[in-house]
């Protein structure tokens, strides 16, 4: 059965996909867990969960309202906010939504070929374009 | 605190089931999540793709390993899906706020789509392996190399396979990623029918295959994290949940006999198809 495995090779670019998509995934997951375990003990919240719990079942606009007095348009209240756990632990969900580009980058370093490589560069340029669309 | 803990639960059995399905963790969780949990929609969609994609990332290392899951197919197919999948996000925003009832409409039309996909399914035959032979495959699939090879238990043999029809997938996972965007959900219920019946897959390599292709509809992420839909109080269970059971699920995947596979994925076509027309007619007030 061992001989029988040892004829499946994966090809460099997909080994070079998986690994990177692995690394990025832990990192993310920790980078959003770890600052959320420290939201859950009711540590440096933005939003103390009591609240959250009030207004989750309206709109995520009406939801804004009612705890900030705000309307959320952008990655800001991130960014302006990232001494709080809650919203430092967006930063891990942030990675995880990159990973996938990240992963398209480093196939495209072991691409077999110039297509392959063409391909992975015009995922990727689309990717970063739609995140910077959305953004603005 | 209690909901975090009951829905680490609902999504732990979730985990399980995506990988081995081969549909992403969002299509489970979104309309079972609404029926069951106090939070919006808004939540529960930011959440359910959050989920859908981490599913994904944390199977596809270990399916990549195993031969099952190719990245060559995931090349071809992603700078389609990518750039359809994020212009369908924007039309269906659109849709569902430029009118009253167009969320519903989005739902039933869904609903018609995942049952139309079932269908397909139910009717088709000798799906596990395929029989792709080195003539069948078209030009594009020659000239990039789309073969690939996995370590099969229940044969207890090392299993070929080669891709077809890839120009014409190419138009079809196009028309996915604009459905899978507009809705806002992954697109595994369609990825597994198009990759086995269509490209010739084996409907092991096409569900791993699927997961990767899921991984596409990242950047809608960033359209719930702009509009402040993704709370960590919702999403951390859940992730965490979809996280572990994925695990799990992925060496299920690699042991489970292709045939239950199979009547997995039609059973859970079924119930999302079923579950989207009935949310749809209700919001119409049709039932």
């Amino acid at each position: 059965m061992a001989e029988h495995k040892q004829e499946v090779r994966v090809d460099d670019m997909g080994l070079a996909f998986g690994k990177t998509m692995i690394v990025f995934t832990i990192i993310g997951i920790v980078m959003m867990v770890v600052p959320a375990i420290f939201y859950f003990a009711g540590i440096k919240q933005y939003i103390p969960l009591s609240e959250v719990n009030r207004s989750w079942a309206g709109s995520a606009s009406e939801f804004w309202q009612n705890t900030k007095g705000i309307q959320v348009h952008g990655y800001g209240w991130i960014f302006n906010h990232l001494l709080y756990t809650d919203t430092l632990s967006m930063l891990g969900v942030l990675l995880l939504m990159m990973t996938p580009l990240l992963s398209m980058l480093a196939a495209m370093f072991k691409a077999p070929n110039k297509t392959y490589k063409m391909l992975f560069l015009v995922a990727a340029l689309e990717f970063i374009v739609s995140i910077m669309f959305k953004t603005s | 605190m209690v909901w975090s803990i009951i829905l680490f639960l609902f999504t732990f059995v979730i985990g399980i089931i995506s990988p081995v399905s081969g549909v992403g963790g969002g299509v489970l969780f979104v309309p079972l999540a609404t029926l069951i949990f106090p939070f919006h929609i808004d939540f529960i969609r930011g959440a359910g793709l959050v989920m859908a994609v981490t599913s994904a990332l944390s199977s596809i290392p270990y399916l990549i390993k195993k031969g099952l899951a190719n990245i060559k197919i995931f090349a071809v197919i992603a700078p389609v899906m990518v750039i359809t999948s994020v212009v369908g996000g924007f039309i269906g925003l659109k849709v569902t706020s430029a009118f009253p009832g167009g969320k519903y409409y989005i739902e039933l039309m869904l609903g018609a789509i995942i049952l139309l996909v079932f269908a397909v399914m139910m009717l088709s035959k000798k799906l596990e392996f395929p029989d792709v032979k080195e003539e069948d495959m078209d030009s594009w699939a020659k000239s990039l190399d789309m073969r690939g090879a996995w370590y099969e238990p229940n044969l207890g043999k090392v299993v070929h396979y080669n891709i077809k029809n890839t120009k014409i997938s190419e138009v079809i996972f196009a028309i996915i990623g604009f459905i899978a965007g507009m809705f806002g959900l992954g697109a595994g219920w369609a990825n597994v029918p198009v990759l086995n019946m269509l490209m010739g897959a084996p409907i092991k390599v096409a569900t791993a295959t699927s997961m990767a292709i899921i991984t596409a509809n990242a950047p809608a992420i960033g359209i719930y994290l702009t509009k402040g839909a993704i709370l960590p109080s919702i999403v951390i269970p859940s992730v965490l949940g979809i996280t572990i059971g994925a695990r799990i699920g992925a060496k299920v995947a690699e042991v489970i006999k292709p045939v239950f596979v199979r009547y997995l994925v039609l059973a859970v076509l079924l119930l999302a198809g079923a579950l989207n027309v009935l949310k749809g007619l209700n919001g119409l007030g049709i039932i």
